[in-house]
């Protein structure tokens, strides 16, 4: 296969997953804050099509779960009730990338069905799952491109100018890794009106790490500027009477290719987990709004942790978006190599 | 993390317990406590003998804490786990036991109240030594009292001996008599002389007089340079990482056959920061006892038992509450707050959230059933103080929505369908809560609020913030709608929530430090706390406080909510383990805990 | 050389300066003080809490406390903490002993392992190896640091085999040397093991990525040509023509040793610097905090310094660079 096609799939099937947490009020079942008290940790549903006289059904069912008297997480499989599961039903409100008002689920049940159980809060991990995702990476993406991208620029920029305005610039990056930001952003929360919708907070706080934490990749980025900027294509370039800007553009900044993008595939699943951390500072997505984040958080629990093995799936259900990322990223590389090469031909 | 725990469970020990079985002992006649505790007559040393399961001398226990004591010094200790240990390090006047809740007499051997009320003459113990050897004399008390009573030193209990602004008197009559004269009588009688440690003068006194007293006791003290006259006295620090205490051989109780307490050699207190790294170690083995435990850490322990016993002490004196800024806010307040406030000052509308909080729920789901309810402030673990007639009358959303429509709100519906209350100008009726973040059970619970308030149309948001911005918020700049918080008294009588009933009181969380008192309601409250403060008959004090709980179950400032059993475990071959439900939970007993076999365990 | 070591002075000189005014600063602007926990303590006054304060100057303008610290700090001394009532200094040292000796450990694991491992995966790179231990270590990127160190403690508690968390055993003092060595080392093993696993994936897609990338390059092409070994090309052209990133990252290595394991410290209760730090953030405790980031900062700068030592040893055209200037 060509990189070329490995790209194309590998781009189809993060467009896919994508969708998937975009339109998540269709793909689950239910409102995501939607509390069942009667079932708290209540374990996944099975699917069936073989009911218990070997009898086939077209349409799968699932059977009801009822809690075991004067326990609190306990649960026994009736099998005398059997839930149909029904396709296409209309079922909680939701809005569609946050305008189009529908009712349409791709599934549901008279009786709630659970297929990824419940959290100690009795609500659908599965509805969880998808809706968190949308915060999640968005939050993801914006820190990681915002960091990217101011290190780029101040990296490059450092790196290619040189002389005094690299060392004040570099000074500026020290000074930025060195600072205590957790203070910062207990400040900014104090000064953001209680009244700001949770996410829009949270958003403002990744927005905030992600504008501070261009240090890194900017160091990284005027090391690669710096040797590049010697290679003998580039001084060959130089000697021909190449601008500036064109250099950096042509020559030089491709040579950081592999570099950002290492960094981009990293950084976005950083910053989706980072959120556990901010949530135990309160600077998370605060309940009842789902996060990927805070889904995974409840996993610091040890008792979540050897009570409840569904409380891991979050955890595999951010798998196939990160790997992705990943490899996109190192497909990616692989063309830029490529062209880069072809570049770097043309150029001597 | 229960914060408030540690704020006010300091005040505890020392305002005292007033259980209810001990009021006659203070009511207007003089009366000499008669010892249940045998003293050796005749012998130069007057040595308590305590009855109880005789164990056998030796071992150890090691036992966690969620972080380092800051300080070894009982002047200046302000937290959960400096009062923790300096608690198994000193010794007190007249006790109160923290399982019968009664007074008993420590290092003073009996006690006299003059019947106004204003006198309390203690005799001091014979032939006592501070855990370094030294002979305790009656120069020790007077020191201790003067050092805590000294502004400069900043004792943190200094104010509960400030009686109606005047600092509390101490004489010496005798080398062995004391004579304590109060300017008003004080409702908790001999109970105030719990947890005042009384301290070793000839240590201190140098460094007093240099004033550096309050510095002093830091945990890099070197063991001989500190004494006190508890059950252990310490060995070493290290920083970071754990604290161990000895045996203190020349500590005043012995056991029924006169054996000389403590049975155990050495307490080991390991400084363990995440609540989970404490149920691991604890269930490995490494440590021995745990207290402090949750709900669903309880459950996870229970179900996987090994060797060692987990025990439901029943419910304990925490009460978490919801409560409205009802703060004066003055002119320059937002428009927006004036008009949440005026929804927060309708009665009608507290009452009517109250209703709509679902509280079985909450215990079912944040304490997994093990607590309790709560209608009035007074927890099912204080009986003897809480009004009879308060009980939670269940859910109900009808009578909510009556009260939010006869309060002139109106139900209507949002775009999507859902339930959408309006108040009288049509506005939304929107507002947050905010919790403390590093506490996931009240977390949980604002959660739970937040979904049944939506059921009568009320659209909440949850904040959580890291502890001092909450503080902050609640205590300086005011911005907030509401909050849930929780207190966890220290002790079983009113006195010890005084601040957060008096309408001057800090804690007085929903409108602090009140130069007047802003409604009629809170000037009654006050009235009524006054009163119980100084009257000495148990019967009435129960009767003033019964109203102060009436009042605030009428009137709502505080929507209470729920509250936690006490959930601790210690290993099989830890005798003498009753825990009981006052702090400190585990270790109220500590010279009495044993190794059954305590030889191998200090091999270990 | 030596005008570069001054230069390099003065930088870390103006680093110190700038980050401790910020932290000041920004340790101002964030709400409430340490005093604050006091104002829900029922037996503490107003007038009690207000003399405290005055006490401790927590309410004098930024400026006259930055002075009033950075007067002592000339002095060697870097403050009071409010919780402990004792001097700074002496806390900070004992536990950044302890967080060196763990995260010490660990980057030379991390570095031992993500080298040679890299340098294989470049040269295998597109192969079924290659793509297996990408797989696996983006597994590992993936898992939060704080499942995995709570995982493998209920490993532990589960197995008997290891201690659940602290530094030494109770017992740790009675110890003959040996088995004190053990006794740690058995400590060692889990939090660093957390520390390694999520330091590994990304460093050694940053190995990887540097040595592909100069094994791509035509003198590398020409040397494969020339018959040169396999192994002598890969550790002694490709690896040091891949050195310029990896030398900064070995920097940030270094520079994160006091600062990049709070979350294993915490969970695996090492005595180390993070759960301090995290409970002087939290508690508002000043002078902890700043002593702290301080501290972390002259390891930053450190490593920043041995990062630029080395590439001025390892590029020659950086050598040129410093000479001409």
């Amino acid at each position: 296969m060509s990189t070329r096609s490995r790209l194309i799939i590998c781009v189809l099937v993060l467009g896919a997953l994508h969708l998937g947490v975009a339109c998540a009020g269709f793909f689950a079942p239910y409102d995501p804050a939607t509390q069942d008290r009667e079932h708290p940790y209540a374990p996944p549903m099975w699917l069936h099509f073989l009911d218990a006289h070997r009898g086939i059904h077209l349409r799968p069912f699932a059977y009801a779960q009822e809690s075991q008297t004067g326990s609190f997480d306990e649960y026994e499989e009736n099998r005398a009730r059997v839930i149909p599961v029904r396709f296409f039903v209309s079922g909680a409100p939701y809005r569609v990338l946050g305008v189009l008002p529908l009712r349409l689920h791709l599934f549901g049940a008279d009786v709630p069905v659970y297929l990824l159980g419940t959290d100690g809060y009795g609500r659908d991990l599965l509805s969880r799952i998808l809706f968190g995702g949308q915060v999640s990476l968005l939050a993801g993406l914006i820190g990681a491109g915002l960091t990217l991208s101011i290190g780029l620029c101040i990296g490059a920029a450092a790196g290619f100018w040189g002389g005094w305005k690299d060392e004040v610039l570099m000074r500026v990056a020290e000074l930025f890794l060195a600072l205590p930001w957790i203070y910062l952003l207990f400040a900014m929360r104090a000064f953001l009106p209680l009244a700001v919708p949770p996410v829009k907070a949270f958003l403002l706080v990744v927005v905030v790490i992600g504008a501070v934490g261009w240090a890194r990749p900017a160091r990284m980025v005027r090391g690669i500027v710096l040797s590049a900027k010697e290679r003998n294509f580039v001084r060959a370039a130089r000697g021909f009477g190449a601008t500036g800007g064109y250099l950096l553009r042509r020559h030089i900044l491709p040579e950081t290719a592999n570099v950002v993008l290492t960094q981009a595939a990293v950084l976005v699943p950083q910053f989706v987990l980072a959120e556990m951390t901010l949530s135990f500072l309160g600077l998370g997505v605060p309940e009842p709004l789902p996060s990927w984040g805070n889904l995974l958080a409840s996993l610091q629990h040890y008792n979540v942790l050897v009570s409840y093995w569904w409380m891991y799936l979050p955890a595999l259900a951010m798998v196939p978006f990160f790997l992705g990322y990943l490899v996109l990223a190192s497909l990616l590389q692989g063309s830029s190599r490529a062209t880069k090469i072809e570049v770097a031909s043309a150029g001597v | 993390m229960s914060e408030l725990r540690a704020k006010s469970a300091q005040m505890g020990a020392v305002v005292a317990l007033v259980a209810i079985l001990g009021c006659s002992l203070f009511v207007g006649r003089a009366k000499s406590f008669p010892p249940q505790h045998s003293v050796p007559a005749g012998e130069k040393e007057e040595i308590v003998r305590v009855a109880g399961e005789g164990g056998r001398r030796g071992g150890r226990i090691v036992i966690a804490l969620k972080a380092e004591p800051k300080t070894l010094n009982p002047l200046t200790a302000a937290d959960t786990p400096s009062r923790e240990v300096i608690s198994t390090m000193q010794g007190d006047l007249v006790h109160i036991n923290r399982a019968t809740q009664l007074t008993e007499p420590a290092l003073a051997k009996s006690w006299k109240i003059s019947p106004d009320g204003l006198q309390y003459t203690l005799t001091l113990r014979q032939g006592l030594k501070f855990s370094d050897g030294r002979p305790v004399d009656m120069e020790d008390v007077l020191f201790t009292f003067r050092v805590y009573l000294d502004e400069a030193v900043h004792a943190t209990q200094r104010d509960l001996l400030i009686i109606d602004g005047k600092p509390i008197t101490v004489r010496k009559v005798d080398a062995q008599t004391v004579v304590f004269q109060l300017a008003k009588p004080y409702g908790v009688g001999e109970r105030m002389f719990d947890s005042w440690s009384i301290l070793p003068r000839h240590l201190l006194e140098t460094t007093y007089k240099e004033g550096k007293l309050a510095q002093s006791g830091a945990l890099g003290t070197a063991a001989n340079q500190w004494a006190g006259l508890g059950p252990f006295r310490l060995k070493e620090y290290v920083a970071g990482q754990r604290l161990v205490l000895e045996r203190n051989p020349y500590y005043w109780k012995t056991d029924e056959q006169g054996n000389r307490l403590p049975y155990l050699d050495e307490i080991v207190f390991l400084f363990v920061p995440s609540a989970d790294a404490q149920v691991l170690r604890f269930q490995s083995g490494e440590t021995d006892m745990i207290s402090r435990l949750g709900a669903e850490n309880f459950s996870v322990l229970s179900r996987q038992a090994r060797d060692y016993t987990m025990a439901d002490a029943g419910p304990g004196l925490e009460y978490n509450f919801l409560f409205f800024n009802l703060n004066e806010l003055g002119e320059k307040a937002p428009a927006e707050m004036v008009r949440k406030q005026g929804w927060f000052r309708s009665e009608n509308f507290r009452q009517a959230v109250s209703l709509a909080i679902d509280r079985e729920a909450i215990v079912r789901l944040v304490y997994q059933g093990r607590g309790a309810a709560l209608w009035g402030p007074v927890t099912p673990g204080n009986p003897r103080w809480a009004n009879a007639a308060i009980r939670y009358p269940g859910r109900s959303l009808d009578k909510s929505r009556q009260l939010l429509a006869g309060a002139g709100f109106r139900l209507t519906n949002d775009e999507i369908g859902g339930p959408k209350l309006v108040d009288a100008e049509g506005k939304p009726v929107e507002f947050s809560i905010i919790t403390s973040s590093s506490n996931a059970d009240r977390a949980k619970m604002a959660a739970l609020i937040q979904d049944d308030l939506k059921q009568v149309g009320m659209r909440v948001q949850v904040v959580p913030l890291e502890l001092r911005s909450l503080i902050d918020r609640v205590t300086q700049t005011k911005e907030y709608d509401t909050c849930v918080l929780g207190i966890a008294s220290f002790d079983a009588d009113p006195n010890s929530d005084l601040n957060v009933w008096l309408s001057s009181g800090g804690m007085h969380l929903w409108n602090p430090s009140q130069k007047h008192a802003a409604t009629n309601w809170e000037a009654e409250i006050d009235r009524l706390m006054e009163q119980q403060l100084t009257a000495t008959n148990t019967v009435e004090r129960k009767k003033l406080y019964d109203r102060v709980q009436e009042i605030l179950v009428e009137h709502h400032p505080m929507i209470f909510l729920a509250s936690p059993d006490i959930l601790v475990g210690a290993k099989k071959g830890i005798g003498n383990f009753h825990p009981a439900v006052l702090e400190p939970y585990v270790l109220w007993n500590v010279e009495q805990l044993y190794q059954r076999n305590g030889a191998e365990n200090a091999r270990r | 050389m030596m005008r570069f070591l001054l230069r390099r002075l003065g930088h870390a000189a103006f680093l110190l300066l700038g980050v401790s005014v910020l932290a000041f600063a920004f340790s101002t602007l964030a709400p409430g003080n340490y005093f604050d926990e006091m104002r829900l303590n029922p037996q503490i006054s107003a007038e009690r809490l207000s003399a405290l304060r005055a006490d401790y100057q927590v309410d004098r303008p930024m400026a006259v406390r930055y002075a009033r610290w950075a007067v002592a700090l000339l002095h060697g001394d870097l403050g009071f903490s409010f919780a402990y009532n004792t001097p700074v200094a002496p806390m900070l040292w004992t536990r950044a002993r302890n967080t060196l000796l763990l995260t010490g450990t660990a980057t030379v694991l991390v570095w031992m392992l993500a080298l040679p491992l890299g340098v294989w995966s470049a040269e295998k790179r597109g192969r079924p190896a290659d793509v297996a231990l990408s797989w696996a270590t983006a597994v590992l990127l993936i898992v939060p640091d704080l499942a995995l160190a709570l995982g493998l403690l209920v490993l532990a508690v589960r197995s008997g085999w290891l201690p659940t968390g602290g530094m030494v055993s109770v017992g740790f003092d009675g110890f003959s040397a040996g088995q004190k060595i053990r006794d740690l080392v058995l400590h060692l093993v889990l939090p660093v093991t957390v520390l390694v696993a999520s330091a590994l994936p990304v460093l050694l897609r940053h190995v990887r990525a540097a040595v592909a990338e100069a094994l791509e390059a035509s003198f590398l092409r020409a040397a494969e040509g020339h018959g040169i070994s396999r192994r002598r090309l890969l550790y002694r052209y490709a690896l040091p023509a891949a050195a310029h990133p990896l030398i900064a990252l070995f920097g940030f290595s270094l520079g994160a040793l006091l600062s990049g394991s709070l979350l294993a410290e915490v969970v695996m209760s090492w005595p180390g610097l993070g759960p301090f730090l995290l409970e002087g953030i939290l508690a508002r405790d000043l002078y902890v905090v700043i002593g702290g980031v301080l501290l972390s900062t002259l390891f930053l700068v450190a490593g920043n310094f041995a990062a630029d030592l080395l590439l001025y040893w390892a590029d020659p055209r950086i050598r040129a660079e410093a000479a001409e200037r």
